[in-house]
């Protein structure tokens, strides 16, 4: 199906049905989480994204949250003390690990049909460069156009579908990652964390955010990894200063990271207190308010993802 | 300072060599308890048989498994304090203190359960941020405030010791160290060092030695690199400091590769060949020797048979 018929769904004003969690499902799956479970465990990376489709979904995220360059690199002193001290080709694991997830997710749209036969697209997963939940580290704007650039490139030549830029924080990185998709061709969604309050993680109002990326031709602007109610007043806040598509997905349950500063750990406690009923209830919801891209972020499951597909 | 910590110092002075543990997150690995996290409270005998075996093998002083926690560990995933609470498991906040008491637990367990009351517990604690990046060191202000809380919970936990290691610069170690001192237990300090034997915030062991005027510890250490940049770093010590005008000092090195969230282990340095290693160092005058991520219970006890009871300089 590619992304074509998504955007026909989108211009026809219908519900695109997004993913849940990944990261959490693998790891709720048992899988011990080390390259994003993808090098040891590669069926079970594609079995979640089968089990998604087969739960209804439109559109499948790839399992590359937070996996770029610098999420390794940043563990280390530099490059020269990563290659002193750390294992042989280190520097080019992300890279290696983006083609293995996007071919675990095409090969789940695929199906067993041939290739382009009709199941979900695939949207290439790029988060912050920096841990997701940091607006303060934000890297310079020339250094994030530069990695940015790469990353899309990598997502490319992997055969991405179109780009999804999750859990942003901070409006001057999303615009800058959005013209990068947007040099390269490909159709890109940005999708914000938020507070509490309805802003951006970096205390941005989300109106700036509709204000730097609409003129970028971003085709769905959404808010997501934060609780239940906090995305619903988000979406209120979105719809206001949006007229275009805008999307909208929670997390369930309470980010519960290990001390140790490996990064990207998706363990969420707690998750199973949301059941797939209450989810839709907000689902429902941010529907009405005029939300068009639904799905689930950390914690939800094909079970939830199930429930929004028989729901709304 | 308590009498255990008294007679370790006597044996320091007398030029007696000491021998640390070895690897403690890696050794895990090695036994297949994979690393989500310090597990010194979900796999309580696990962690501490670890400790056992290394006491067995002939560490006169063992480290807790406590690396890298702190307050800070957990809140660096969040934006600030608002949002951790907010998103966040509810314990995160006291999950520290709470790991670093059972940390110290398993490690007091070993020493009863082997019997060797003389062994001593050093609490083991790096940077307040990520040991290899000094760059993302605390401001001052905030580094007193949460070594004096962490070392508390330390001390709290029954330490005889502070081992603060994997340090990076001067300037935290300094901090560390008069935080300690005002919470009243010894410390000791390792440093990280690169393959020039500087500190990885590239301070030279000349400038090191100047940041710590006034608050010299007893054992100056080098850990987690290398073999032979460990051994740069030793030749760089003994060229700054006198003999005689110089603290008791030692390393322990790190073998194999660190592959995050693992640790990747080679054969380059089996016990025989760390023993020599660790042979040259006490051959200038390195008293305190150990190892670091990668090392087993084996490359002590093979330290622990092959190196001479006192240090030969």
């Amino acid at each position: 199906m590619g992304y074509e018929s998504v955007k026909d769904k989108l211009a026809r004003g219908e519900t695109v049905l997004l993913d849940g969690g990944i990261g959490t499902e693998i790891l709720g799956r048992g899988v011990y989480w080390r390259c994003h479970g993808i090098e040891q465990h590669p069926e079970v990376v594609r079995q979640v994204h089968v089990d998604y489709r087969a739960a209804g979904a439109d559109v499948l995220k790839t399992d590359t949250f937070q996996l770029n360059r610098r999420a390794y690199l940043n563990l280390f002193h530099g490059l020269e003390h990563m290659r002193r001290i750390g294992p042989q080709g280190l520097e080019h694991k992300a890279g290696r690990l983006i083609q293995q997830a996007v071919k675990l997710a095409r090969e789940a749209s695929n199906g067993a049909g041939p290739a382009g036969s009709g199941g979900p697209a695939v949207a290439g997963v790029i988060s912050p460069l920096e841990h997701c939940f940091r607006p303060d580290l934000t890297p310079p704007l020339d250094q994030c156009r530069a990695e940015y650039t790469e990353l899309v490139s990598e997502m490319q030549s992997a055969g991405v579908d179109f780009i999804l830029l999750e859990s942003m924080n901070r409006v001057a990185e999303a615009a800058v990652a959005a013209e990068a998709a947007r040099a390269a061709g490909l159709p890109v969604w940005v999708s914000f964390v938020v507070r509490e309050n309805g802003q951006v993680l970096s205390r941005e109002p989300l109106v700036e955010a509709v204000r730097a990326l609409e003129p970028l031709g971003v085709e769905v602007i959404a808010v997501n990894c934060a609780p239940l109610e906090d995305i619903t007043l988000a979406v209120a806040e979105l719809r206001k200063h949006r007229a275009g598509p805008i999307g909208a997905w929670a997390h369930i349950g309470r980010y519960d990271p290990p001390s140790w500063k490996f990064g990207f750990y998706p363990r969420f406690t707690g998750s199973d207190r949301v059941s797939p009923a209450r989810y839709l209830e907000a689902a429902r919801q941010w529907k009405k308010m005029g939300a068009q891209v639904i799905g689930g972020c950390c914690g939800t499951t094909p079970a939830h993802i199930q429930a929004l597909r028989a729901g709304l | 300072m308590n009498q255990r910590y008294e007679k370790l110092k006597q044996r320091l002075e007398r030029g007696e060599i000491i021998i640390l543990d070895g690897g403690i997150g890696s050794e895990m690995l090695r036994r297949g308890v994979t690393w989500e996290g310090h597990k010194v409270e979900s796999e309580p005998d696990a962690i501490r048989s670890i400790h056992e075996d290394y006491i067995r093998a002939g560490a006169d002083v063992i480290s807790t498994n406590t690396f890298q926690l702190a307050r800070r560990s957990y809140m660096n995933h969040f934006a600030d304090a608002e949002h951790m609470r907010h998103i966040g498991a509810p314990d995160l906040d006291t999950r520290a203190p709470i790991l670093i008491h059972e940390g110290g637990k398993r490690a007091l367990e070993a020493r009863d359960l082997v019997g060797r009351p003389d062994v001593l517990v050093a609490g083991a604690m790096t940077t307040l941020d990520w040991c290899f990046r000094p760059d993302m060191a605390p401001s001052l202000e905030d580094m007193r405030t949460e070594y004096a809380e962490t070392i508390q919970a330390f001390k709290d936990a029954g330490s005889d010791l502070m081992l603060f290691e994997t340090f990076n610069s001067s300037k935290e170690a300094r901090t560390a160290l008069e935080a300690a001192r005002d919470v009243g237990i010894p410390a000791w300090v390792g440093f990280v060092c690169d393959w020039k034997g500087r500190l990885l915030n590239s301070e030279t062991v000349h400038q090191m030695h100047e940041g710590l005027v006034g608050v010299e510890p007893d054992v100056l250490l080098f850990n987690c690199a290398p073999v032979p940049d460990i051994a740069e770093a030793l030749r760089a010590f003994t060229k700054e400091y006198q003999r005689g005008q110089r603290p008791a000092f030692g390393g322990y090195a790190h073998v194999g590769r660190f592959d995050p969230p693992d640790w990747m282990f080679t054969d380059e340095y089996p016990p025989d060949r760390y023993l020599k290693a660790c042979q040259e160092w006490a051959s200038v005058g390195a008293q305190v020797l150990g190892g670091c991520c990668g090392t087993t219970p084996m490359h002590i006890a093979a330290l622990k048979k092959g190196l001479p009871q006192l240090v030969t300089v």
